[in-house]
């Protein structure tokens, strides 16, 4: 085909030819934005995942001040509840006080060292603090001991407790043998 | 002659004819509806086809483009917000554990004073307590039944009843059980010992 053929040919198919020019363009123009629907897809669901989860957690917010606020004070209150460690004196004289209040008789009174802690155990904030304690007195005054311990200034937890009589009498001095835990901060 | 005269009269009659001149493909197409139309209109579908779906992608990207940016501006708007959130919320998740540790510290065992004074409160005259013994997993309670031994291990045994019956101490023990029952040769009185077990998962009284 010539030149002047292929010019006589596109005047007269004009239309046919443009359209098809027209769509082999626009066939291009599809096939090479056809991927960019689905990613702006995948970009739009990603984003509104984040806005949501962004938008839930200051929702879920709105309180959370005054209960962090809150949570903090109790803190504050349980830290002062606590016993030291270290501070074997001040521990033993919350006893010796007790002792005092409630008339009875610390025979043996004895904070056992702490263990180490194995390997793997779970961290703690606090550590349980073992008190070996036997006291002396009647009925009413080792119960009321019992109590202020249980119901203390200190966070307690019995662990064996045996309460006998002294003797075989009837109504005299009675003995209490006391294995407990109080908690305490490093 | 003659031989010419025979071929004459035998020979093929043949229809006139002249020489075909006509270009077709510069003649006019004659038929109702050109062909052309139908070329023309099949390559202007196609290519009308061709730009709908375009735009449509096209119009649907811009959307979806247009949704990112207004969920972007949500983003920067939220995220300072919602990071001091997330923060404030961790040191609220410490803060809790150790609240948690210290009640988890105090409801593991049962407050001991409140079991020996309830048993104070509930036993029966007749039966006098010897000796309480609080160990890991329960109580051991040792006493003296008061009265003649047939009658007193009847006293024995409605007594592990009411323990059992307790409207305080019975939910805190899963089992009450009368262990011994032993005669006293120098008082000639019985003695018994009930173990109460601690409720699995028993929590403060």
């Amino acid at each position: 085909m010539s030149n002047e053929e292929l010019i006589a040919f596109l005047k007269k198919n004009a239309i046919s030819v443009a359209c098809v020019i027209v769509s082999i363009a626009l066939g291009f123009g599809i096939y090479y934005r056809n991927d960019l629907l689905p990613e702006a897809e995948k970009v739009l669901s990603a984003r509104t995942q984040q806005g949501e989860l962004l938008a839930a957690n200051i929702e879920d917010s709105s309180q959370l001040k005054e209960q962090h606020a809150a949570i903090i004070a109790s803190n504050e209150l349980i830290s002062a509840r606590m016993i030291r460690v270290g501070q074997l004196a001040e521990n033993l004289q919350y006893f010796y006080r007790l002792e005092s209040e409630t008339n009875t008789k610390l025979t043996s009174l004895r904070q056992v060292p702490l263990a180490p802690q194995p390997k793997g155990a779970p961290k703690t904030n606090f550590v349980a603090v073992t008190f070996s304690v036997t006291a002396q007195g009647d009925y009413k005054q080792l119960v009321d001991l019992l109590r202020r311990i249980e119901a203390g200034e200190h966070y307690c937890r019995v662990i064996t407790c045996n309460l006998k009589p002294l003797s075989d009498m009837r109504g005299g001095q009675l003995q209490l043998t006391l294995n407990l835990e109080l908690l305490a901060t490093q | 002659m003659a031989a010419s005269q025979t071929k004459k009269s035998d020979a093929i009659p043949v229809p006139p004819w002249h020489p075909n001149l006509r270009i077709v493909e510069s003649l006019p197409d004659t038929k109702v509806v050109r062909t052309a139309f139908f070329v023309n209109g099949a390559a202007m579908l196609v290519a009308i086809a061709l730009a709908l779906y375009l735009g449509i992608q096209e119009w649907k990207i811009f959307e979806v483009n247009k949704q990112i940016a207004d969920w972007q501006r949500q983003i920067d708007r939220d995220t300072k917000q919602s990071n001091e959130a997330v923060a404030l919320y961790q040191d609220f998740k410490l803060q809790e554990a150790k609240t948690k540790e210290v009640s988890d510290f105090m409801s593991s065992k049962p407050v001991l004073s409140v079991i020996i004074l309830r048993l104070g409160a509930i036993t029966p005259k007749k039966i006098a307590l010897d000796g309480l013994d609080f160990r890991d997993n329960g109580c051991s309670i040792k006493a003296t039944v008061k009265g003649a031994p047939d009658r007193a291990s009847g006293d024995a045994s409605a007594y592990e009843k009411q323990l059992r019956a307790d409207k305080i101490l019975g939910p805190m023990f899963s089992d009450v059980n009368l262990l011994t029952m032993n005669r006293n040769q120098s008082t000639g009185r019985l003695v018994i010992e009930i173990f109460c077990e601690y409720a699995k998962g028993q929590k403060k009284p």
